[in-house]
């Protein structure tokens, strides 16, 4: 026994099924296009009527911003829809033309039920210029009939359209949510991994402070020298600890976008004069060469912050040194007036670093490799602040191979002051 | 004291540690307040040589090692506490050390290398690093 499965056209569009739905047929098309010429009339006044709600509309001032202008042109779209309606013609296009409009009310952000409202206008202005046109009651009946079909029809199709824009637009924000809590995962985990190393990288020199002290409190040390020996420990993981702070306040501020820099004139030659003697006590410490061959060179005037360009050379040099078991460190510095900067190179004849490593070395907490191996301790951060340090300057920062291979090259950029000033110190 | 041998030499620990800061402490911690006599080491072939001559008491080690090579391998903790235990002639105690302080990271580290004990870092005092290494040597 097989249930007689009703029967619904295939792929009925909407438009169709609505039709369906009001019983709306041909000869509602037939009197809708007989009633056009003598409604036709009307149109502008309904826009009017239409349009005098607008004042009464809560979010008015929102969606009608375009003023006098925008209130002419909308009027005569609805007078063009106002055609639509008894054209005689009722097809898939016919609904993308009303589909259009709620999907524009969506964009803007236009209520629905301000629509259906103002449909309520139309209709009943509508109706009582079809009664005045059409005294005869069978006349009147059969057109008020048509009309009121056509309108409900416009209503679905608007609703419908409603529906479907705001859904799409539902979507997009779904997408868009979901993009940014991907991006929000993801820099959360970055944020972990970060403090999970500031925690351990901090308790690691925390821990030798701690410990040692604990040693000479509990009178284990030999001897007088010994204990001296432990408090010299104790002393430098404090010192490391400090800088590790300093460079973490350093890179939380310039990636949160609060360090702010003094962007001025400044001569390359009281930098460097002021830095190099505090590298060169720890050069000569290690009986390394530091050869400054900027001293017979006249060095144009840059841009950038004296504070910031004296830290990145800091930073730079010291990295120099601690990688250089023996022989040397060379400074050097070349102007280069096409492109209006100037690259100060800081080369060494230490213990290098891999191609492959060059340009993650720059990324917070990658260290040399070989650094522990020596007993080199640094925060991790050294390169990296001083990468952005320079980006913020509008210089670049790069890591090369030494002459030969051997060691390593830094070097980064300043832009040159405006050359102007330039010919003004050189007369001067 | 139990902490010294029946034939009079002194126990013997390895450390094998990478911050040579950590490695200095555990080591004078050890000698001075345990009595033990230490080696403080990541030469991988030279530290199986003692463990094979059966002339190490207990190892000391860090799960993070940054030279410690074997097979021409860089090797962690994990991975050395294996080799260790397998090519001890003896009974060896090791004692894994390390700063990972994670729920869950002990019974993995313990499981994963076949290691005795688990020293949690940061350790500061030697009394408590001393009576570790005497529950496992016992």
């Amino acid at each position: 026994m097989s249930v007689p499965v009703p029967t619904k056209p295939h792929e009925e569009t909407f438009i169709e099924e609505m039709k369906r739905y009001l019983h709306f047929g041909e000869n509602d098309a037939i009197l809708l296009k007989r009633l056009l010429p003598r409604m036709e009339k009307y149109l502008p006044e309904m826009a009017e009527r239409f349009y005098a709600q607008i004042p009464h509309h809560p979010g008015a001032s929102r969606v009608f911003t375009g003023g006098e202008a925008q209130v002419l042109r909308l009027k005569s779209t609805l007078q063009a829809w106002g055609q639509g309606l008894f054209n005689g013609v009722y097809d898939e296009h016919y609904a993308e033309d009303r589909f259009q409009i709620g999907f524009r009310h969506v964009r803007i952000t236009l209520d629905q039920k301000y629509v259906i409202s103002a449909m309520g206008v139309v209709r009943s202005f509508l109706l009582e210029k079809l009664f005045d046109e059409f005294p005869a009651r069978d006349e009147r009946l059969a057109y008020s009939q048509a009309l009121s079909k056509v309108l409900d029809l416009d209503l679905n199709l608007m609703c419908d359209s409603y529906f479907r824009a705001t859904m799409a637009h539902l979507q997009t924000l779904n997408q868009e949510l979901e993009q940014a809590s991907l991006q929000l995962a993801e820099a959360n985990a970055i944020k972990d991994d970060f403090l999970a190393q500031v925690s351990h990288d901090l308790r690691t020199p925390l821990n030798s402070i701690l410990s040692f002290t604990k040693l000479v409190l509990d009178g284990l040390c030999i001897s007088p020298e010994e204990e001296k020996e432990v408090l010299r420990d104790v002393f430098s993981s404090g010192q490391l600890l400090l800088r590790l702070v300093n460079d973490l306040l350093d890179i939380s501020s310039i990636e949160a976008g609060k360090l702010a820099l003094q962007i001025e004139e400044l001569d390359p030659r009281v930098v460097l004069d002021s830095t190099l003697p505090l590298v060169a006590v720890q050069a000569a410490s290690r009986n390394l060469r530091l050869v400054d061959e900027t001293l017979e060179q006249q060095l144009p005037l840059v841009r950038g912050d004296e504070i910031r360009f004296r830290q990145v050379l800091l930073n730079l040099l010291s990295n120099a040194v601690k990688f250089t078991p023996s022989g040397g460190i060379t400074i050097r510095a070349i102007t280069d007036y096409s492109q209006g900067f100037l690259r100060i190179e800081i080369e060494d004849t230490g213990i290098g670093i891999p191609a492959e490593k060059r340009d993650t070395a720059f990324e917070k907490f990658v260290r040399h490799d070989r650094a522990e191996l020596r007993g080199i301790t640094g925060s991790g951060l050294g390169l990296a602040i001083a990468k952005r340090l320079v980006e913020m300057m509008h210089g670049n920062i790069g890591l090369e191979a030494g002459a030969n291979g051997n060691g390593s090259l830094a070097w980064f950029t300043v832009p040159l002051a405006p050359p102007s000033h330039l010919s003004e110190t050189h007369r001067a | 004291m139990n902490h010294t041998a029946s034939k009079g030499r002194k126990q013997r620990i390895i450390i094998i540690e990478d911050n040579n800061l950590v490695a200095k402490f555990f080591q004078m911690a050890l000698e001075r307040a345990g009595g033990y006599s230490c080696l403080v080491s990541e030469d991988v072939p030279a530290i199986l040589r003692e463990v094979g001559a059966g002339e190490v008491d207990l190892v000391l080690l860090d799960v993070s090692l940054t030279n410690a090579e074997w097979d021409g391998h860089r090797v962690n903790g994990v991975e050395l506490c294996r080799i260790l235990k397998e090519k001890s002639p003896r009974r060896l105690p090791v004692l894994l050390a390390t700063a990972h302080a994670m729920s869950g990271d002990r019974e993995r580290l313990l499981e994963s290398s076949g290691a005795d004990g688990y020293l949690e870092k940061p350790i500061y005092d030697s009394a408590q690093l001393i009576a570790q290494v005497r529950k496992l040597m016992a």
